[in-house]
């Protein structure tokens, strides 16, 4: 705390007050309990869902942990008492989210592969805040993911959504359940004494219909118009489905796999369900995603080579993403499946989608890593755009933060600086 | 002697390394004695037919020559593959090939220090190149041209078969690591007799101008380490603890080569000893190395590796973690990806110079081949990309390579990416094609009547 005290610059007699008040103990500026801090910077990439994207020299204010108010240098004035960081040319962009990782806790994916189909398993029981992996994140400017359970069965558990750069599982944690996990392809395959797609959707469609006729009867009771439920914890997670506070995210791939996540998750059984992990040619389902609401989280096998007979481009190489947006999709995001990509690969993500064909004209790569997947997972009352009211995570950056060239200077996290390179050598 | 004639960087490059070399042997690292193949065949050619010269023009280019300077609407003319001239107002001849850059970026064709499966065929380049095959476009598009493929250099000379071996022996590979203390002794034993053997050799060629009798030394059994220490080839170790690239360090410094060093994760840890050795590296800027935590010193994998290694000196060049073509659906991590990951050495400090250098003219420098390529300068071959930006963006596309001074590849004319921000048709497509015989339909013969129209 003293260490960050000493490097922030304090505006004349009143932030010196300030900071005396903040050695003698209390927060930094900015973290919850702390004075204010105000940021300015050269650019803001603001990212909100349909409002301003970016906004030239602003002055970003943070108090308890959020964003008090974005605006303008000239426009919004700094209350007196505010410890006053000016970070030149660079940038303060969203922290970045990824809708797809498995090293919230492990290195690697948690598959417990007893049975084909696991409402019941929660990977928050195996949480490890502010691991080695997750602190290169934190560096490369990701500070939410959801951490879920691996794809070796069609329904491995229920994912978290949670903060990458903070050292308590109750900092870190955004929303559990965070999602309902499903596996539609090809890895459940290694199930048991091997099955196809065909006992998987039999297997898929009878747990849903178990689940959701549960989730409703709970619905019923809790509006007093039925009997109280027996609880069966298996099953618990599909009140949560049911009433829409967590959706399924799907381990999905190419045009088969997403077909079979939009009629079957989407229009047969009406759950709140996104493709994650959308890969090779599922641009092809892009019209029909888009007609029933399904958000398209891509990656990291999001570029379809000219490979027949599967992979029949004409010759042509496919960006996913230039798919989706060519099909007028107007969800499009981007995920990395750490490890497969390293956590820290997500801006690339995003930047290898334009390079692929998508559209950059209206900052489509920031927004497919920022205010897409925050809505995507329902949690954009909280992060994914740099507006008033949500949390203070903010990548200070030198320019675009999905060219790779850029470089992380800064990273908060609910207003509290959790990485700086001024004071410790650069991660990433 | 075409060459010889027209090339004076060549010439001051051969003269330069002439009056550097040793006085033992003649160094070879130019594989020169092909060149003078080359070269006599040229001449012969040039004798018997002037009119056989080979002109390629690029016209309204930004020049980004790599050697610091940028010249924005330039020309670049090439003879017979080579370059001639680089400049404004250039005088181009009737039959040049000519292409119209429209004012995109020029650069210097990128090189790749390490790759596999470019060239269709194995290590044996010369006999076994496909030089139709889909890698290499893929790798041309990527501005790729020129790669090590085993442990020889090729060029991506689409469609032609001759003179694709730009090095036969990119490298001598040794080890030296703490995990093989025989290995090292050994090793050293090798440097010590080539060492002698090169002293004994220098006092003979002095005595037997007394006694024409006089034998002269026995060649030691290792040729590899007499190579080195004559500077013939690079010695590379594959290294990345702090332990073992101080030992090689060590190593080098006491017989007097200068170790390429590939890996070289922990360099940063120990730059200012590779430095002064005056090491080259290898690195891939993203690769991760988990710190040992009992370790007291700095150690484990930094994404500003290639950056304090530059600054200590260190020549550094730049590969991706996978060096083939990787059509699994991941990009952003494989060979033709290679700019993407000079940015990440950018990200992690090193200058934007730096970086461009580290794909193109420092891995050229390693091989030995930096008089043909590398650089966009007067005498080395005429081996470019036009790009439609900063080669460094990742939304940047190769639109044009030339390797030898012929279009090789051509975005707008390729499956692959055409697609992919398409060029718009504008003065931007060449005007005088390959095959021009099957293509030329916009009223070539009003072109060809307009004496302005040739000269543009």
């Amino acid at each position: 705390m003293t260490r960050f005290l000493h490097t922030v610059r304090l505006a004349a007699a009143i932030g010196a007050a300030a900071s005396l008040a903040g050695a003698a103990g209390a927060q930094a500026p900015g973290a919850p309990g702390g004075s204010g801090l105000a940021l300015i910077a050269g650019k803001a990439l603001t990212a909100e869902l349909d409002g301003r994207q970016f906004i030239d020299h602003p002055v970003l204010l943070i108090r308890d942990g959020l964003i008090e108010g974005i605006g303008p240098e000239s426009e919004l004035a700094i209350p007196p008492g505010y410890a006053v960081e000016d970070v030149g040319e660079a940038w303060l962009v969203p922290g970045l989210i990824d809708l797809h990782s498995h090293v919230g806790g492990t290195r690697g994916d948690i598959n417990d592969m007893v049975f084909q189909a696991n409402p019941g398993l929660r990977v928050s029981t195996a949480v490890v805040p502010h691991n080695s992996l997750l602190k290169t994140a934190v560096a490369a400017g990701v500070t939410t993911i959801l951490f879920i359970p691996g794809s070796g069965t069609n329904m491995g558990g229920q994912g978290i959504l949670m903060k990458t750069g903070v050292d308590t599982f109750e900092e870190a944690l955004v929303r559990d359940p965070g999602s309902l996990k499903i596996a539609q392809g090809d890895n459940p395959t290694r199930w048991g004494y091997g099955m196809g797609r065909l006992l998987m959707n039999y297997t898929l469609r009878s747990i849903l219909r178990r689940g959701l006729t549960y989730g409703a009867r709970w619905a019923a009771f809790e509006q007093g118009e039925g009997p109280q439920p027996e609880r069966d914890i298996q099953l618990d997670i599909f009140r949560e489905l049911y009433a829409k506070r967590t959706q399924v995210s799907t381990h999905t791939q190419y045009y088969q796999l997403v077909y079979m996540t939009i009629q079957m998750l989407r229009i047969d059984f009406g759950l709140d369900v996104y493709i994650d992990h959308g890969s090779f040619d599922s641009y092809l389902t892009a019209e029909r995603a888009e007609d029933v609401g399904v958000a398209a989280i891509l990656g990291p096998r999001a570029v379809m080579w000219p490979r027949p007979p599967r992979f029949d481009t004409d010759g042509q190489v496919h960006g996913t993403a230039w798919g989706f947006q060519q099909r007028g999709h107007s969800r499009i995001g981007f995920n990395t499946d750490a490890p497969v990509m390293l956590q820290q690969a997500l801006p690339l993500q995003a930047a290898m989608g334009v390079r692929y064909g998508m559209d950059n004209a209206s900052m489509a790569a920031v927004r497919g890593v920022t205010i897409i997947p925050a809505v995507t997972a329902g949690i954009a009352d909280r992060v994914g755009s740099l507006e008033q009211g949500k949390d203070a995570d903010i990548v200070v950056i030198t320019g675009d933060p999905c060219d790779p060239r850029s470089r992380v200077e800064r990273v908060y996290i609910g207003g509290r600086s959790v990485y700086d390179t001024r004071s410790e050598r650069r991660r990433w | 002697m075409r060459d010889l004639r027209v090339n004076k960087t060549g010439l001051a490059a051969v003269f330069a390394m002439l009056v550097m070399a040793p006085s033992f042997g003649a160094i070879r690292f130019a594989d020169d004695e092909d060149d003078k193949d080359k070269q006599a065949e040229g001449g012969k050619e040039g004798e018997e037919d002037e009119d056989a010269d080979e002109w390629f023009a690029l016209l309204n280019a930004e020049v980004h020559t790599g050697t610091g300077s940028i010249l924005r609407g330039a020309s670049i003319l090439a003879k017979n593959g080579r370059i001639e001239e680089i400049g404004y107002d250039l005088h181009v001849p009737d039959d040049a090939e000519v292409l119209d850059a429209g004012g995109m970026r020029a650069y210097p064709g990128l090189v790749a220090i390490s790759s596999s499966g470019l060239f269709g065929g194995t290590s044996d380049l010369e006999n076994t190149v496909d030089p139709y095959g889909r890698s290499m476009v893929l790798a041309l598009a990527s501005g790729i041209t020129t790669a090590v493929q085993g442990n020889q250099a090729g060029k991506l000379k689409r469609g032609e078969v001759t003179d694709v071996v730009a090095s036969s022996e990119v490298f001598v590979s040794l080890t030296y690591s703490k995990g093989d203390p025989r290995g090292k002794r050994t090793l050293r034993e090798k440097f010590d007799a080539a060492a002698e053997y090169i002293r004994a050799y220098r006092q003979w060629e002095k005595d037997v101008k007394k006694d024409k009798e006089l034998k002269a030394p026995k060649k030691p059994s290792d040729s590899a380490t007499l190579k080195v220490l004559r500077g013939e080839v690079r010695a590379k170790f594959r290294a990345n603890e702090r332990t073992d690239l101080l030992e090689i360090a060590r190593l080098a410094t006491r017989y007097g080569f200068r170790p390429v060093i590939e890996g070289c994760a922990e360099g940063w840890t120990v730059a200012d000893e590779l430095g002064r050795a005056g090491a080259y590296a290898i690195v891939t800027p993203r690769s991760r190395r988990t710190k040992d935590e009992k370790l007291t010193h700095d150690a484990g994998s930094s994404i500003e590796n290639a950056a304090i290694l530059h600054r200590a000196g260190v020549q550094v060049a730049i590969v991706p973690g996978t060096t083939r073509i990787d059509l699994g659906g991941i990009v952003g991590r494989d060979i033709i990806h290679l700019p993407i990951e000079a940015g990440f050495a950018v990200r992690g400090g090193l200058p934007e110079s730096a970086a461009f250098a580290a794909i193109t003219i420092v891995p050229a420098r390693m091989m030995g081949l930096s008089h043909r390529i590398g650089t966009l300068e007067v005498g080395k071959d005429c081996d470019l990309i036009v790009a439609d930006g900063d080669v460094l963006h990742y939304q940047t596309f190769v639109q044009w390579a030339v390797v030898d001074g012929k279009i090789v590849y051509d975005k707008a004319d390729e499956l692959f990416f055409a697609h992919i921000r398409p060029r718009p048709e504008s003065a931007l497509a060449p005007e005088t094609k390959v095959d021009a015989g099957e293509t030329a339909v916009e009223e070539p013969a009003e072109a060809a009547g307009d004496p302005d129209d040739s000269e543009d």
